[in-house]
């Protein structure tokens, strides 16, 4: 059984010390991951994530143990910040664990790709001039679809 | 009967709340938007096709049957990562 790992949190995250949390198997010679930081988009001064507590935690559960089945996974882990936070600052890690790369890595763009579209968070952005929640993008949906309907 | 509805991100802005409890023999959800769009018009964007409708915390479609004490959750697109 993979070993699956969902955190909601509003502190920010060490990505080295996560990286390290999945990479105790020595069965699994690959460890990818992904790091997501707040972009300093259009003179944007905080991101505020709001989220849907219990639902998001069921749906990145739901997504990490999907992913850990597809490719085998020996460690599965979704980590996404909630709360205000600056450009730079990290806010989503994804990180997977196989005996072989391509799992691994095709694991953690599966997850984030999913992620976007599956779990309940919201963007908003606070600019000098005031604040908007931000769309979600069409290519988000694509790239999750490519995943889903098996493309 | 009474139900919990909440409106999540910009679709609380939108109701000018986050949650409320309202006493009506709702069959379904679309027949619960039509009901609160009757009393504030604003309500109508939650009958349009990219809300996502989430009942006791799985999503459901628009004619999922409802029932007394059901928390309903109005969410726009999903934005995270």
């Amino acid at each position: 059984m993979a070993e699956i790992t969902i955190r909601v949190q509003t502190a920010p995250f060490d990505a080295g010390a996560l990286t390290l949390s999945v990479s105790g198997d020595p069965a699994c010679g690959a460890v990818a991951s992904f790091l997501g930081q707040v972009r300093s988009d259009d003179a944007v001064t905080t991101l505020e994530l709001e989220h849907f507590p219990g639902v998001t935690e069921k749906a990145l559960d739901r997504i990490a143990r999907e992913a850990a089945t597809r490719w085998s996974l020996g460690a599965a882990l979704i980590v996404h910040r909630i709360g205000p936070m600056t450009p730079g600052e990290p806010i989503v890690f994804v990180a997977a664990s196989a005996p072989h790369r391509r799992a691994a890595l095709d694991a953690v763009s599966f997850m984030i790709d999913v992620l976007k579209t599956q779990a309940p968070f919201w963007k908003k952005a606070h600019t000098s001039e005031g604040s908007s929640w931000i769309e979600a993008r069409q290519d988000d949906d694509a790239a999750a679809a490519r995943w889903l309907t098996g493309e | 009967m009474t139900l919990t509805v909440r409106y999540f991100a910009a679709l609380r802005d939108q109701m000018g709340k986050a949650e409320e409890e309202v006493e009506y023999d709702a069959s379904t959800p679309r027949q619960l938007i039509d009901w609160l769009t009757e009393r504030d018009g604003r309500a109508a964007l939650l009958g349009e096709p990219f809300v996502r409708i989430i009942v006791n915390q799985d999503i459901v479609a628009a004619d999922h049957a409802l029932n007394p004490g059901d928390d309903i959750a109005f969410c726009p697109p999903f934005s995270g990562g």
